[in-house]
């Protein structure tokens, strides 16, 4: 009887477990082409990744791995900026955590301030770690996240995408599941079944 | 001594070699359950400290709340180590109960790989457990313990295999190459325990035939100064 109890409290703890780390971040809707309202600029010619991190989530360090991986593959065919989260009323250090410290370690990535997240507004992001591509004309070619779920290092499916994106203008799929904390109070995260 | 009475000694010396071996395996096997009772708060409490190390808070913006890592290690992790502890402490030496550590070991490994973010360091608890359960000096506990590890390989391998693998599409060997290392670690460590049991047999034997000889040795002084008193009387 208490095996019992403990093999079905252990199922319960485990699906638990996995339902959190296989659910996305609210997936947002990009506009399909840079807008224009946008501080960054996009480089001509190139296209562009724009990644939107908040600096305390954790998840968002696996994300910058995968960035990592990716701008070094794509070096000089890529340009890559982190939009770094910090609130107006919070703290001048709030956002200069080891997470920019990552992403300014990478090498052609320009890390960016995104006070009260109008950034993220503009181009239509909730989640950290969510990863837009836009071309060297600005139209929209991938939108989603760099990981196979949350806070996982490791080669996504997500990746792959980009790379045939960039290399042959298709892929598969042109949006992935984000993982990561809400950029916003109230961005909930959307249920697996969608 | 009559063939009778010869066949009846090594009869009992026997079943004293039985006894003692019996008794010496239990204390073992008991002495095992209680050292696990305390490694299983062990290592609870240190997958909470995980969890508040490498994933503290969860965040909504500016808001902060508990991770979720969190309350998996203080929930989760309790539940694993609840019945192993129930167990070793209500029926210790109990074979079930070894069996039970073995399973909650295993998870333990699986749920602090998970907590650490699936650091490949982490899956060294998996072989320090092994080694750990050969205290028990039963073969079928590593067999139990393989088992529980190859079945989370095969079924994270398949459903989730980034999880467990840290790629999303392993090989399809992949599975066999994990598998192979956790076989090879386990075949040592149940070689080990058959020879340690085997010695055990030994020395209980051995045991038992001093206690025997000691006995007769006792009766045969007993019978010299019974006959001596009785002479003196």
């Amino acid at each position: 009887m208490a095996i019992a109890l403990w093999v079905a409290a252990l199922g319960i703890g485990f699906l638990a477990l996995w339902r959190y780390e296989a659910t996305p971040g609210a997936r947002g809707g990009p506009p399909g082409q840079w807008p224009a309202t946008s501080a960054i600029e996009p480089l001509q010619g190139v296209s562009t990744l724009v990644m939107f991190a908040h600096p305390q989530c954790v998840c968002t360090r696996a994300s910058l791995a995968e960035l990592a991986r990716l701008k070094g593959r794509f070096e000089g065919r890529l340009a890559a900026y982190v939009v770094v989260l910090r609130p107006r009323d919070a703290g001048e250090e709030w956002d200069r955590s080891d997470l920019w410290d990552k992403a300014a370690g990478i090498p052609g990535v320009t890390v960016r301030r995104d006070v009260d997240g109008l950034e993220a507004e503009r181009f239509g992001v909730f989640t950290s770690g969510h990863t837009l591509v836009y071309d060297g004309r600005g139209r929209l070619l991938f939108s989603g996240g760099l990981t196979a779920a949350r806070g996982r290092e490791g080669e996504a499916k997500s990746a792959r995408q980009i790379a045939a994106l960039l290399t042959t203008g298709k892929a598969e799929r042109d949006v992935s599941p984000v993982f990561g904390c809400a950029l916003r109070h109230g961005a909930a995260p959307i249920s697996t079944d969608e | 001594m009559t063939s009778d009475s010869a066949a009846a000694a090594t009869e009992a010396i026997v079943r004293r070699a039985g006894e003692r071996f019996d008794a010496n395996w239990r204390n073992v096997c008991a002495a095992t359950d209680r050292f696990f009772a305390k490694l299983m708060v062990g290592q609870w409490l240190f997958a909470i400290l995980i969890a508040l190390t490498f994933s503290p808070y969860g965040w909504e913006g500016k808001v902060k709340n508990v991770h979720m890592h969190v309350w998996i290690a203080v929930l989760l992790g309790a539940i694993v180590a609840s019945l192993p502890i129930f167990l070793a402490r209500a029926r210790p030496g109990w074979v079930g109960t070894r069996h039970v550590i073995a399973v909650a070991m295993m998870l333990f490994s699986g749920l602090l790989i998970h907590l650490s973010g699936g650091r490949i360091e982490t899956h060294f608890h998996i072989f320090g457990a092994l080694g750990i359960l050969a205290f028990y000096r039963d073969w079928p506990v590593i067999v139990t313990a393989t088992a529980v590890t190859g079945v989370d390989h095969l079924v994270r391998g398949i459903v989730w295999p980034e999880s467990v693998y840290g790629i999303l599409h392993p090989e399809w060997w992949r599975f066999l190459e994990h598998v192979f290392w956790v076989l090879f670690a386990a075949i040592g460590l149940s070689i080990s325990c058959v020879r340690s049991l085997k010695e055990m047999r030994t020395i209980a034997e051995r045991g038992a035939e001093i206690e025997a000889l000691a006995e007769g040795e006792w009766r045969k002084s007993s019978v010299v100064e019974r006959d001596a008193l009785g002479t003196t009387a």
